[in-house]
């Protein structure tokens, strides 16, 4: 019985182009696109910031300080002329983060720990995100101080050369420092773009079989197959186990399409591959769980709502929301903690927490057990719902 | 076969079945006749298990429907007036899929694919998807998935709803063709000259009773009167009612029937003369026989007398 319906199934999503469409090419296209576009947010050696000086200085400190700034990679001077202030905020508003001047006297007063004395001035874009201007200002602090150490070391060499050479071998940027090791990641690998992007997409996309499976149901109600079937001693529980079973090896199928996509697509379009992580045991108990909660979700839709476009309006934006609530469209790390709280009660973000840990992190089964767990029980609890509204309307003939 | 006893079916305060008894043999093609509401889809679906009953006992094979719905299912197919059908799959396709979820198998799949393809004629058409069939071939097609389990009672409700007469003619031979294999037919209809021309005994329903029942061919006999049935072209029914007024023994069945009770050519010619005068054309005279649809017309119009009483 469940080989028929498996195959009717298959047939019938492989004959609606617009179904395969939303099933396999949408979210096979999303991986590849929001791979690419964010492929630079892992990378530390872009830039973050531009920036311009307005050295009225001209001196040899104040040369120094913007080598000193120019030292971080993430920081990019713009050599522009800024002749007042009507060009300087058309610059900020236009391409640069920050305008710094360095005022006339900055050599002499750099020492000067007060700022009233100070000869910095730094002009920020109305738009510039709070951490950013931290990194700058500290960007400066850290240029200010190489200019004190530097006067100290000119100072001292008669007396204390020892303590010169000392202060010669320090490290300002902590690279031969500091050594950065990414939590469950190898010593050499970093976490990418591919690996943050791929899991929210498949999430979303395995949600997306709502719309031809409560549209394939809504049709075989309208059309009395269902009632046909029930004729033919096919139980509730035997017509929702034969919807359950081949939406499973369709999300599979998903799955493994969005991932082959991530390990071998990405990479062409210069983006990093996907790496699979080290529990594939995992990948399959949240996917297996991720399933189940979107079938459930589309069993109930169909047997609530009257006909295939409302299914379809419905199913889509059930969809949209619970990716926008759980994490999907919007990283759950931007989100104020507030969101961040109703982002936990979206069965998306169960999901893409699940993967996360498989992908990004790097943990085994054991840490994905509660979030698949939670996931076919909303599934489960669903379906159960989804039967009681069906047996109903069948006794009322509905 | 199948044996029915003081069935009642309500819906909330509507009460769909009314005390129905009814009784039907082994190879016979069973008119289930009433109008629209008339409680035939309803009483259709209690005897495929579909929908349940209130009071009353019903036996198929022998077997109480209550405890055995699955058992009895088996041996029945229920071919309903929708076309319940994948519109995306292929004649074969739909074929293979009811079968398979019904676990026929084996030398017995092919052996019942063949008679259902073969019975409905559809061989010619296997490869093509349901949906770019023609009416009367879908229509088809919704039998020949009844006929996969080799049913030995099938139930059909209004198999001919929307094609065309040679459609129509095609599929009431394929029904007929069954009695020849002792299949047990219910066949529920509101197309009287359907009824007429297939069953052998018929069931006339009307507001969840049955007010008739027994063999076709003696139920029309038992009616044959001196009556003469006088079908009319054009009239109104208030028109008619002031008109029998001024005569005897002339009755209004509907706006464009009327019956006299007793053959007199005295009376037939003031009738007829009274018809000219109001410019009433006439369409057809029928002496001394009945016919399914002016049984049913009596019938139903005189329950629906009594019931207003």
């Amino acid at each position: 019985m469940f080989k028929a319906m498996l195959i009717k199934e298959f047939i019938l999503v492989w004959r609606d182009k617009y179904a395969l469409a939303a099933l396999f090419i949408m979210p096979s296209v999303f991986i590849l696109i929001m791979s690419v576009a964010l492929k630079d947010t892992f990378n530390r050696e872009r830039t973050l910031l531009n920036y311009a000086v307005i050295d009225q200085d001209q001196s040899l400190q104040s040369s120094k300080m913007r080598i000193f700034l120019a030292d971080n990679r993430a920081l990019q001077e713009q050599h522009v002329t800024i002749s007042g202030a009507a060009e300087r905020q058309r610059a900020l508003h236009e391409n640069l983060h920050f305008v710094l001047t360095i005022a006339q006297g900055f050599s002499e007063s750099y020492t000067q720990m007060e700022p009233e004395g100070s000869k910095l001035q730094l002009y920020a874009a109305a738009d510039v995100r709070p951490e950013m201007l931290s990194l700058f200002k500290a960007e400066i602090a850290l240029g200010v101080t190489r200019l004190r150490i530097e006067k100290m070391k000119t100072e001292l060499a008669p007396y204390l050369p020892e303590l010169v050479q000392e202060l010669e071998a320090i490290d300002f940027h902590g690279e031969g420092l500091v050594n950065v090791r990414f939590n469950a990641l190898a010593a050499d690998e970093k976490p990418t773009s591919t690996q943050q992007s791929v899991p929210s997409w498949i999430v979303f996309g395995m949600f997306f079989i709502i719309i031809p499976m409560s549209t394939i149901f809504i049709s075989e109600r309208k059309q009395n197959t269902l009632m046909r079937m029930s004729a033919m001693n096919i139980s509730i529980p035997a017509l929702f186990a034969g919807k359950i079973v081949p939406y499973m090896v369709i999300n599979q199928i998903q799955v493994w399409l969005m991932i082959a996509v991530g390990i071998f697509v990405v990479p062409f379009f210069g983006a990093d591959a996907l790496t699979l992580g080290r529990s594939i045991s995992g990948l399959f108990m949240v996917s297996l769980g991720l399933s189940l909660a979107a079938i459930g979700t589309s069993v109930l839709i169909a047997v609530t709502v009257a006909t295939v476009e409302q299914a379809t309006t419905i199913g889509g934006i059930i969809n949209i929301l619970l990716g926008a609530i759980g994490g999907i469209m919007v990283p759950k790390f931007y989100m104020p903690s507030s969101m961040q709280e109703l982002a936990n009660l979206s069965p998306m973000s169960w999901g893409l927490e699940g993967f996360l840990d498989i992908f990004l992190r790097g943990f085994g089964p054991e840490a994905v057990v509660v979030d698949s767990l939670k996931l076919a029980g909303f599934g489960a609890g669903l379906l159960l719902l989804a039967g009681i509204v069906f047996s109903y309307k069948i006794r009322r003939g509905i | 076969m199948i044996t029915i006893k003081n069935l009642v079916k309500r819906y909330d305060d509507l009460l769909a079945l009314d005390h129905i008894d009814l009784s039907v043999g082994k190879g016979v093609i069973f008119g289930l006749l009433g109008p629209n509401g008339a409680g035939k889809t309803t009483l259709v679906s209690i005897l495929n298990g579909l929908t349940g009953f209130q009071e009353g006992e019903i036996e198929i094979f022998g077997l109480p429907l209550e405890q055995e719905p699955a058992a009895i299912r088996k041996r029945c197919a229920f071919i309903p007036q929708a076309l319940a059908l994948y519109e995306n799959l292929s004649v074969i396709e739909n074929l293979r899929f009811f079968a398979g979820i019904q676990k026929i198998t084996g030398a017995d799949l092919r052996h019942n694919l063949d008679y259902a393809i073969s019975v409905n004629r559809l061989q010619p058409m296997l490869k093509q998807k349901a949906g770019t069939l023609s009416g009367g071939q879908k229509r088809r097609l919704n039998i020949a998935i009844g006929l996969l389990n080799n049913p030995e009672i099938l139930y059909f409700d209004e198999p001919t709803v929307g094609i065309d007469p040679d459609g129509r003619n095609e599929i009431l031979e394929t029904i007929r063709n069954f009695k020849n294999d002792a299949k047990t037919v219910i066949y529920t209809s509101h197309y009287m000259p359907e009824i007429e021309k297939l069953c052998d005994e018929v069931a006339i329903i009307d507001r969840g009773r049955i007010i008739r029942q027994g063999l076709l061919e003696t139920m029309l006999q038992e009616e044959k009167t001196d009556s003469v049935v006088i079908e009319l072209l054009s009239s109104n029914s208030a028109q008619l009612h002031e008109l029998v007024q001024k005569l005897e023994d002339v009755e209004v069945i509907d706006a464009a029937t009327l019956v006299m009770q007793q053959q007199n050519s005295t009376k037939m010619g003031a009738l007829l003369a009274a018809l000219a005068a109001e410019n009433i054309t006439l369409k057809e005279i029928r002496y001394g026989t009945t016919n399914l649809e002016s049984l049913f017309i009596r019938l139903t119009s005189s329950s629906h007398e009594g019931s207003d009483v």
